[in-house]
């Protein structure tokens, strides 16, 4: 546990260089309160999605420091890294469901490190294991697909069992890197209310990149923007306005919800 | 020297001047051909003065790099270029038009060559083709084959069995060194010094046994184990493992890494990753190729009894060596229904498994 005051996650100073010499990250730090729901805004390009796998550590960051419930995390390795996955659910813009296994299976796979690895080999899962991720099922409206194979599942619904899956995990923090940018608007709009219900009814703190300011307005409680890897803003999402607007997207840029 | 800022085209200049030394090589030998005494090679020529021959191959290799050098200084455009020029410079040359190409003519003439050295050498012979003692010799073998002797049938029917079982045994133990061995040689999961290591030397270790051709390994075994089915299942098991283990490994390595992301992002372990996020995604891939390997090893089967492997080829030699062209006739009409068969019912397979 934490001690009481200090953020969630705190991240210092971060940076990321790919190995073909991108500088994709340079010098972020933010830190995050249990309980935000912070979205992450920036160009394509602009490094959101390799800050996010940098707090997972699905990639290693070059250089900085992160902080997570009261722990350091960016030099950890093996189980440990797997342990802070645990608390760190990530759900991703193409769903990343593996296609040939049911809605539950995929629920199922978001204990994985809490099983043996013989039984998760043998898909050994008791009755309370599976009312609990039907449970998470139920919670995001789709129980009734459960024995459905994902790749039956339209986008939207994938999103959905992907959300479950995170939540089975009974994460800290739910990382979503852009979760509606392959839906169309109505969908988008079903799928962050589940995000919201699980960061206000659930409790759990979430970072969230997104792409139209329009959901920014309406779900962030707080924002960061990114520009070519570096942090340009940070703030509540009411004051973007269109002078920050186009500091962040560029000049030319038009956003077609700013009057 | 080039003093320009491409690297030093090494593998171009190699490959020029084996290209035009072997130019002038053939050269020489369709003049032989056509009636120049003076380069009327042949194969008894070329074994007894074979110290002669290599001296004279490597003076000519020698020159002819000198040729590859001046061509590349003077930049003219070689087949060398066409294979191993910078990108830049492979678009110039795809700019022309192909006849004024001059690579191009070289390959065209040196093709040519190549045919007519071929024609030399295999003593091809339109008159041995239409020789008449030639022509009723086929007719007899012919006729006796399209007269098959059906009293052979139940021997002929117990070893195209065999056949198959020699084929179905050494697919099913190929099969779980195969999937074993197939993550390691999967060059998306092999990430890492270390595992880079093992992917090498695993693939070079593959590449080896793959060359060596299911025929070898039966003429091994039979020395090993004695000639019979055994030894034929042994060797087609030895080169099921390689090719499986290529055909697994290339499904591997088309797997989509979304699932991989999302199952890694829970904190599973890289065994339970592997099970949950790959292994769904290749096992009908799996089925379908392993299927057709089986049909594979069928008419493999079928070769390797000509050597002593077994099944219905053993008979099929016995047969033959003794000219019994009715008996060989319902023997070659087993194996062409067998095949078919095997062909069909596996086609069949990988359909529905799509
Ligand atoms: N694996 C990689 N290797 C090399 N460069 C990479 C890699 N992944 C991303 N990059 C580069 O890093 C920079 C940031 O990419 P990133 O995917 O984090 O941006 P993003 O903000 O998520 O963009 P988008 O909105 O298009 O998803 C880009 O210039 C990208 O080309
Ligand atoms: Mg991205």
């Amino acid at each position: 546990m934490s001690a009481s005051g200090s953020p969630l996650l705190n991240v210092r100073s971060l940076g990321k260089t790919y190995p073909n010499g991108t500088k994709a990250l340079s010098d972020v730090s933010f830190s995050v309160d249990a309980g935000e729901f912070l979205v992450v805004i920036g160009l394509s390009g602009s490094g959101k999605t390799t800050l996010l796998r940098c707090l997972n550590r699905l990639v290693d960051p070059s250089y900085g420091e992160i902080d997570f419930a009261g722990r350091r995390i960016e030099t950890l390795q093996g189980a440990e890294v797997r342990s802070v996955r645990q608390d760190m659910a990530m759900i991703f813009q193409q769903f990343n469901l593996v296609p040939r296994l049911s809605a539950l299976t995929n629920v199922l796979t978001g204990q994985l490190a809490h099983q043996p690895t013989w039984k998760s080999l043998l898909g050994l899962h008791s009755s309370t294991e599976r009312e609990a991720a039907l449970e998470f099922l139920k919670l995001v409206g789709i129980a009734d697909k459960a024995r459905v194979r994902c790749d039956q599942l339209s986008g939207g619904q994938q999103q959905r069992v992907a959300i479950a899956r995170a939540l089975y995990q009974k994460p800290k923090l739910l990382l979503a890197d852009e979760p509606v940018a392959s839906l169309d608007p109505a969908t988008s709009h079903s799928v962050m209310d589940y995000l919201r219900k699980a960061n206000r009814e659930l409790g759990i703190t979430v970072i969230c990149n997104l792409h139209y300011l329009s959901l920014v307005r309406e779900y962030a409680t707080r924002v960061i923007a990114l520009k070519e890897g570096r942090l340009v803003f940070e703030g509540r999402p009411e004051e973007i306005d269109r002078a920050w607007f186009q500091r962040i997207y560029g000049e030319e840029a038009r956003d077609v919800g700013i009057q | 020297m080039s003093a320009s800022s491409e690297r030093w085209p090494l593998r171009k200049l190699i490959f020029d001047t084996l290209f035009f030394a072997y130019g002038v090589a053939l050269f020489a030998d369709a003049l032989g051909a056509m009636g120049v005494s003076a380069f009327h090679f042949t194969q008894d020529d070329f074994i007894q003065n074979f110290s002669h021959y290599a001296t004279f191959s490597l003076l000519l290799t020698g020159v002819m790099a000198i040729v590859a050098l001046v061509a590349n200084l003077r930049g003219w455009t070689t087949p060398g270029d066409a294979l191993f020029a910078s990108p830049l410079r492979k678009l110039e040359l795809s700019a022309r038009p192909w006849s004024r190409s001059p690579w191009l003519w070289q390959v065209v003439i040196v093709f040519t060559l190549t045919i007519v050295v071929s024609v030399r050498v295999t003593e091809s012979s339109i008159g041995d083709l239409l020789d008449a003692d030639g022509l009723q010799g086929a007719w007899r073998l012919w006729s006796g084959l399209s007269q098959p002797n059906f009293n052979l049938l139940p021997r002929a029917l117990a070893l195209a069995a065999e056949t198959i079982f020699i084929a179905f045994l050494s697919t099913v133990l190929a099969i779980p060194a195969a999937f074993f061995l197939a993550f390691f040689a999967a060059k998306n999961l092999m990430q890492g010094p270390l595992a880079l290591a093992v992917y090498a030397v695993l693939r070079a270790l593959l590449n080896l046994s793959r060359s060596i051709e299911p025929l070898i390994w039966a003429l091994i075994f039979t020395v090993w184990v004695g000639v019979g089915p055994f030894a034929g299942m042994l060797a087609l098991t030895v080169h099921s493992i390689a090719s499986l283990i290529k055909y697994y490994s290339e499904i591997i390595e088309s797997v989509s890494d979304g699932p991989i992301d999302g199952i890694r992002s829970t904190g599973a372990n890289a065994i339970q990753t592997v099970w949950y996020a790959v292994v769904p995604q290749i096992v009908l891939p799996y089925i379908a190729m392993t299927v057709y390997r089986w049909d594979t090893n069928v008419r493999m089967a079928t070769v390797i009894g000509l050597v002593g492997g077994g099944g219905i080829g053993t008979l099929l030699i016995q047969y033959q060596g003794q000219a019994l062209w009715p008996e060989v006739g319902c023997i070659v009409l087993v194996i062409a229904v067998i095949v078919w068969l095997m062909d069909t019912a596996s086609a069949y397979v990988r359909e529905a498994l799509k």
